[in-house]
């Protein structure tokens, strides 16, 4: 029984010490100024829903998270439909030097980031796009994450499906749009909530790109905030910061199934 | 695939990869090559000519004791993912592999949890956690009678407190990878792997552990090459390297270099020895992974 319960008890206290940041910053965005440095536990003081008052009147919280959904929701769509036509031809299309297109594909993942951030920059800026939404998604939507994974579960689907489509007179639109789309959606679901998490996440791209006010993305406004007006204010900091948190949170907590396994099968990063 | 189609498909198919290869092109693999261009030259982002020097950049960084310093950091961020992101992770995967459905996949959803947070945000909130004296981290040590040093502006400390925000940020995710991998495994290798004691100790060193060599070198390789991308935001936002350069790394020198200092060249240079470093590791990590894919 003793050994039964041990797993548990090391998984749970874990969990626990995992999870108790978070509880901070709720504890923290409910807490009034004069609480703040009470006792050092989570929700030992009384509750308030003033800093989010305060943070809904000093920052243009919509602004910013309409900002930050369209560069999401572009750098997601824009990464599957690139990785869908690309694992679609490595698999099913293959052109000549497969084997050297997928291993582009496949070391593109791997490149630093700081290696290719200050050229990319120039170029956003060469092309007039710095403070655009564009010019927040384009260099998001290198696809090798999203083209491995698709081609991983493009090489376990039967082929007869596709060949017989063709025999049917199928163009190519209907083989990705109507069979091979509809048949991994799950997968596809699941590449695009890990995408679109991944890109709302983004911090570092979108400061050096997006920069002027109206265009910040919510990370770096909470980062901007932290340094100005919410410096030592630690409960619209915390608020702002929940807030910036929630939509992810919430998207992970209804689709967190599909998301662990995809993620499981894909194995190489997240 | 069409039938009959033979050499027209194949280049058709080139059409489908052509707009994912343009922007590997555009924002990967030509940044990659400017980068070495660059690493030649002097520049500050605003004379409209670079200047080439030769190798003068890679030169001045290794007669550099800063670098050399940054290099050893940067050594123990990966020796604490090791830690963070490798051993503990497999101890929990483990773990969780002794437990039965539903439980299993609640403490999945539960440690993964952190990973779905920006770690910008996220890390704000460590920033509070070590407060000097008055944070709660300060308090608990306190009430234990255990010093408590303000973490960050600590020269000794900064580091370990920052790579601590960068191991628990990643962890679900090394967990979850870890977790695959040791389901990947034949089932006998994972019942036997229960075996408790006397009985299963000679068993785990000559069995066990060689069945289990690839996937634990690819968990602490992917830990390691990931090492010092995760600490870069916790550094950013919690100390901007400091103090005295006491907690930054090679991944952020070049950032600083290069966004911060205006010093491309050097910022370049400082990047291609630190893609060089890395492909060691990921090569081998993806060398381990087609094995495992084929086998």
């Amino acid at each position: 029984m003793a050994k039964r319960l041990l797993p548990h008890l090391l998984l749970g206290f874990s969990a626990f010490l995992v999870l108790l940041p978070f509880a901070y910053q709720v504890s923290l965005s409910l807490t009034p100024p004069e609480a703040l440095f009470g006792s050092p536990w989570p929700f030992h003081h009384p509750l308030t829903l003033e800093n989010y008052r305060v943070v809904l009147e000093k920052l243009p919280v919509g602004r910013y998270t309409l900002n930050t959904f369209l560069f999401a929701l572009g750098s997601a769509l824009g990464q599957i439909l690139l990785g869908l036509l690309a694992a679609y031809a490595l698999v099913f299309r293959p052109p000549p030097w497969t084997g050297l297109f997928l291993g582009l594909f496949v070391l593109s993942m791997l490149v630093p980031f700081v290696v290719t951030y200050l050229p990319s920059y120039l170029l956003v800026a060469r092309l007039g796009l710095l403070n655009t939404l564009p010019g927040l998604i384009l260099p998001m939507l290198t696809a090798g994450y999203a083209a491995f994974l698709l081609r991983q579960h493009f090489l376990g689907f039967p082929r007869e499906i596709l060949e017989a489509a063709v025999v049917d007179g199928a163009g190519t639109r209907d083989l990705l749009f109507r069979i091979l789309v509809p048949a991994n959606l799950p997968t596809l679901l699941a590449l695009f909530i890990t995408l679109f998490i991944g890109a709302w996440n983004q911090f570092v791209w979108p400061l050096l790109v997006a920069n002027r006010p109206d265009m910040y993305v919510l990370t770096v406004a909470v980062q901007r905030f932290a340094g100005g007006e919410g410096a030592n204010a630690w409960g619209p900091l915390m608020a702002a910061s929940v807030l910036a948190t929630l939509p992810t949170l919430v998207l992970f907590l209804a689709f967190h199934r599909t998301i662990l396994q995809t993620l499981m099968e894909g194995g190489v990063r997240g | 695939m069409r039938a009959g189609a033979g050499r027209r498909g194949n280049l058709g198919g080139f059409l489908f990869l052509a707009p994912g290869l343009l922007f590997l092109l555009l924002f990967v693999y030509w940044p990659l090559l400017y980068n070495l261009w660059l690493s030649l030259h002097e520049w500050n982002l605003v004379r409209p000519e670079a200047a080439f020097v030769g190798l003068a950049n890679y030169q001045a960084l290794l007669e550099n004791p800063a670098f050399w310093q940054t290099v050893r950091q940067s050594l123990i961020y990966m020796a604490l993912a090791a830690l963070g992101n490798f051993l503990v992770p497999l101890g929990l995967a483990l773990l969780t592999l002794q437990v039965k459905s539903p439980w299993s996949e609640r403490y999945q959803a539960l440690l993964f949890a952190p990973t779905v947070a920006a770690v910008s945000v996220a890390a704000l909130v460590w920033l509070y956690i070590y407060l000097p004296a008055a944070g709660p981290l300060a308090k608990v040590l306190g009430g234990l009678g255990l010093p408590a040093p303000s973490l960050l502006s600590d020269p000794d400390y900064a580091l370990p407190a920052v790579a601590l925000v960068a191991n628990w940020k990643f962890l679900g995710f090394h967990y979850l990878i870890a977790l695959a991998g040791l389901k990947a495994l034949p089932r006998e290798v994972l019942e036997a792997a229960r075996v408790d004691g006397a009985e299963g100790l000679p068993f785990l060193r000559h069995v066990l552990l060689p069945l289990l060599f690839p996937t634990l070198l690819f968990l602490l390789l992917s830990a390691l090459a990931n090492a010092l991308d995760y600490a870069f935001v916790p550094i950013d936002v919690m100390t901007q390297g400091g103090p005295f350069g006491h907690s930054t790394n090679l991944m952020y020198a070049v950032y600083q270099e290069a966004f911060r200092f205006f010093r491309a060249g050097v910022a370049a240079a400082q990047a291609v020895l630190l893609t060089l470093g890395l492909g060691v590791l990921i090569l081998g990590q993806l060398f381990l992974l087609e094995r495992r894919n084929r086998g």
